[in-house]
């Protein structure tokens, strides 16, 4: 089969500065994005609150993640504690919704609206029921606060210390760290007054908040600056190894296309708001390689071409070159861009802004090598056609 | 069939059974990711107080030499709690000097003057400042130490604000969690000290050797009963070297061939030992690893750059003190405070989801490539499967750790490895529309595409192994994978496909047509 039925001669040199001109308008829009709106930057840059919350009833860890879907935190990480306990932490992005400090660290108020969020969203209709009646939770209140509450129902300090120490006690004793019902508290030995008191002002919750920190960022000062300085020595790399064995415009060509690939990725990642997260990172290196591999199979035509060719026209060329490798070149993003939209479409959540960097850097990395990498060969005709090639 | 294709096939068989090999059996074979399988939840604490006690007693040592240059008498610097120095038996005409040198050099201490008692104090800022530093670093640390370990998909975080003092550190299921716990753990302060007097067998009797008092500037250190006779050791309280004059550590053997700590010192150590070494041969130094003496030998040539610690060592003890000693000291003991097992970080639904997604990618690029390559499409089937299974093999060899994404990455490794196949077979299609004969656009097909794909392979293989030298845990993994899936794809493209073209024309003695 071919996809051609003739051998294809597009000029795609003449086009080069409408290319040159639509990746120019992206990228500005692009640092326009990043200085009005900025990164929406993942739990694995920003930090966040951990809660470890325990419930009495079972649910799966999908089932929680719906759950917190319902208020915008469905990327939180999520993982069971233990293998049968209903015991979960819950890492969670520093944001909601709205995101306009990316200042590193979290502001107080924010952490606290967040677990004030979960709390209203994992409480029960039954539960809602009890909070209307003026009723509070033994289960999700402090120690403090129930120590406050009994005394406020004209009970002796000392008293009110005792039980609520008992309780609380009792509380930590079990591995849920829940009490399921009235019936435990009766063996507490506490005042009659206080067990009416709290039998007619009290209810035993279906969760609790085992506890609540803030995490720090996981990509430190040191990681990042080290992946960058990683990714200029391979740039580097790559330009010495192309220069050497085609001639040193090649290589230079070559990192600028790349250079190019990420920041169009990096646009569009600002574009479409996707959470920037270490797998994402991931994904850049990987359309690197991706673009990489494909500028090379092209600027072998052209050294091939170089060599076959009378030497007065770059434009003809280059041009002759693309189109010879032209179905090769739809072949491979073909079927590249069919894996990762496997992996956008059917993949879930977990991947999906690593699955949609991959997108764009495909199909990226492909417009890249054709109206790109040998434009800026036609940029330096002079040296390009210069020299004899090996 | 003739004797190149023989061994052809020989290697073939060899390279996809050793890989099925490593493999086999897959679960124990593949390490899961946190996300996958779950691991390890630890909390430890880092105790910030000795990392300022640390401070205060090297600020002590500073403070000493300034006074002895100084010529000023004093009776004694000491410690006072964590963060304060008292200087005691100063005279009054020497006030002014001392108050010089305190606004020159200790400009992190507040200092009050009383009579002959001058305390300096450590300005709650810069407490607070180091305090996080030293969180920072310990975090730092633990990652270098994890890495190096080989646990990839780490997930180490801070825990609490501003003056939080505890990180976070998940794990994923690791064989012997017990080392590694160990490894986050060793605090790794390595120093070594002039040997004044010793080995005694209570520390009474060392300092009864001293004259029943301690002088000034010197310690009694216990020994590392796993490494040398039990006993006490008097030493000089200043250290010849230290781990921050360290440059690398690898594993070594002495004279014997028996395990060994091997290391190199930077410039300025070398300087350090060299000079402390010449001018004391004959005597001792002692080894000290975090508090503890590991050996105490005589010296008995001048020291430089390169030098080997030995003791009873095992091979797997060698090797984690390397680890520790490379991956730098931590700036103060750490305490485990929490250790918990945690299940995975996904739910069945999305490892299903992601899983699902990766195999229907990998059936859309087989049933594109039959369809549009017929029978040299069977051919880069078959090379796609040995491909896969080269790559896992090769994981399972490096231990490395398998996540969503990183299924996603292997995917995608092979829908792009395609591309090698892609190359030959339509280089081969254009040599046969310029009219060669099938056996011919079969060999220059091969040939000429060989070139191209060496090219852009051995690029992206130089990026990789930067990324590898230069960067760290996550990079690091992703830069292994990338490597494994070129090599892989060069073998199944090119040479595994090549064979595969062989046999299936090798009969025939005039070709009259490709099925491409």
């Amino acid at each position: 089969m071919r996809i051609f039925k003739k051998d294809p001669d597009f000029k795609f040199m003449n086009k080069r500065w409408i290319a040159f001109g639509i990746s120019g308008l992206v990228m500005i829009a692009g640092i326009f994005t990043f200085y009005t709106k900025g990164f929406n930057l993942g739990v694995d840059f920003t930090g966040g609150t951990m809660v470890e919350v325990s419930f009495r009833e079972n649910f799966s860890v999908g089932e929680l993640r719906s759950s917190l879907q319902d208020i915008g935190l469905g990327k939180s990480q999520i993982t069971r504690v233990g293998k049968d306990e209903n015991k979960f932490f819950i890492k969670t992005i520093q944001s909601l919704e709205k995101n306009e400090s990316q200042e590193e660290g979290m502001d107080i108020s924010r952490h606290e609206e967040i677990t004030i969020m979960m709390r209203k969203q994992f409480m029960t209709e039954e539960e809602e029921l009890h909070i209307s009646a003026g009723k509070i939770d033994l289960n999700n209140s402090s120690l403090k606060k129930i120590t406050d509450f009994i005394a406020s129902g004209n009970i002796s300090l000392d008293d009110a210390v005792e039980s609520a120490g008992k309780i609380d006690l009792l509380k930590k004793g079990t591995s849920t760290g829940l009490i399921p019902g009235f019936e435990n508290i009766e063996s507490l030995g506490l005042k009659k007054r206080v067990m009416t008191l709290l039998r007619e002002k009290t209810y035993f919750g279906n969760f609790t908040f085992l506890s609540v920190d803030f995490v720090g960022s996981q990509v430190g000062y040191k990681l990042r600056q080290q992946t960058t300085l990683a990714t200029i020595w391979a740039l580097m790399g790559m330009l010495v190894y192309i220069g050497f064995r085609f001639r040193l415009i090649f290589g230079l060509a070559a990192v600028i296309t790349l250079a190019h690939d990420i920041f169009i990725a990096l646009s569009f990642i600002l574009f479409f708001n996707v959470e920037f997260s270490l797998s994402v990172v991931a994904a850049i290196l990987t359309i690197v390689g991706y673009s990489l591999n494909d500028t090379i199979v092209i600027f072998d035509r052209v050294r091939d071409n170089l060599k076959g060719m009378r030497r007065n026209n770059a434009e003809d060329i280059l041009d002759k070159s693309v189109n010879q490798t032209l179905s090769r070149t739809i072949v491979t993003s073909g079927t590249t861009l069919a894996t990762v939209l496997s992996l956008f479409f059917l993949g879930g959540e977990v991947i999906h802004a690593f699955s949609f960097t991959l997108i764009v850097g495909v199909i990226t990395g492909t417009y890249s090598s054709i109206f790109q990498s040998c434009a800026w060969l036609k940029i330096w005709e002079k040296q390009f056609l210069g020299k004899k090639i090996k | 069939m003739n004797n190149t294709n023989m061994w052809k096939i020989g290697l073939i068989v060899l390279v996809i059974g050793s890989s099925i090999l490593m493999l086999y059996p897959p679960d124990k074979k593949i390490n899961l990711g946190l996300d996958l399988k779950g691991g390890m939840h630890l909390v430890l604490e880092v105790q910030a107080d000795k990392a300022i006690e640390i401070q205060t007693e090297q600020s002590i040592e500073q403070l000493k030499t300034l006074l002895k240059e100084s010529s000023i008498k004093y009776e004694s610097v000491r410690r006072l709690g964590t963060n304060k120095i008292e200087i005691y038996g100063i005279s009054l005409d020497n006030e002014r000097m001392v108050k010089d040198i305190l606004d020159d050099e200790f400009k992190d201490y507040e200092y009050v003057f009383a009579g002959t008692q001058t305390t300096l104090t450590l300005i709650p800022n810069v407490e607070m400042r180091m305090r996080d530093l030293s969180i920072d670093q310990a975090i730092e640390t633990i990652r270098n130490r994890v890495d190096e370990f080989g646990v990839s998909n780490a997930a180490i975080q801070k825990i609490g604000l501003g003056g939080g003092d505890k990180i976070l550190v998940q794990l994923p299921g690791v064989d012997d969690p017990g080392r590694v716990k160990g490894l986050i753990k060793n605090t790794a302060m390595l120093e070594f000290r002039a040997v004044v007097s010793g080995p005694f067998s209570t520390e009474e009797d060392a300092i009864k050797d001293q004259g029943g008092i301690l002088p000034d500037g010197m310690k009694v250190f216990k020994t590392n009963p796993r490494r040398m006779d039990k006993g006490y050791y008097v030493l000089k309280s200043s250290t010849v070297i230290s781990g921050k004059d360290l440059k690398s550590a690898k594993r070594g053997q002495d004279s014997y061939g028996a395990p060994a700590v091997s290391f190199t010192l930077n410039s300025q150590g070398a300087s350090k030992i060299r000079k402390f070494s010449s001018a004391n041969i004959g005597k001792r130094m002692a080894v000290v690893l975090d508090e503890r003496i590991e050996t105490a030998p005589t010296i008995n040539d001048v020291l430089s750059y390169d030098n080997i610690i030995t003791g009873s060592y095992t091979i797997e003890e060698v090797n984690d003190m390397a680890l520790v000693l490379r991956s730098g000291a931590l700036p103060a003991p750490l305490k485990y405070l929490e250790e918990r097992t945690i299940g995975p970080s996904l739910g069945a639904d999305s490892i299903r989801k992601g899983i699902y997604a990766s195999i229907i990618g990998l059936i859309l690029v087989m049933v594109f490539m039959l369809f549009f390559y017929r029978g040299a499409g069977i051919n880069s089937v078959i090379a796609l499967i040995f491909n896969l299974i080269i790559l896992m093999g090769v994981m399972a060899y490096f231990e490395a750790t398998l996540t969503v994404p990183g299924i996603a990455g292997i995917i995608l490794t092979i829908g792009m490895s395609v591309d090698a196949n892609v190359l030959v077979f339509e280089k081969i299609k254009e040599d046969l529309r310029a009219g060669k004969a099938p056996r011919s656009a079969i060999d220059s097909g091969f040939k000429k595409a060989f070139v191209t794909v060496f090219d852009a392979n051995l690029t992206t293989i130089i990026a990789a192994v930067f990324l590898f030298q230069f960067g760290t845990g996550p990079i690091q993994g992703f830069s292994v994978t990338l490597m494994i899936g070129i090599i892989a794809s060069m073998f199944t493209a090119i040479f595994v496909s090549r064979v595969i073209f062989d046999l299936v024309y090798s009969g025939k003695r005039k070709i009259k047509k490709i099925s491409i």
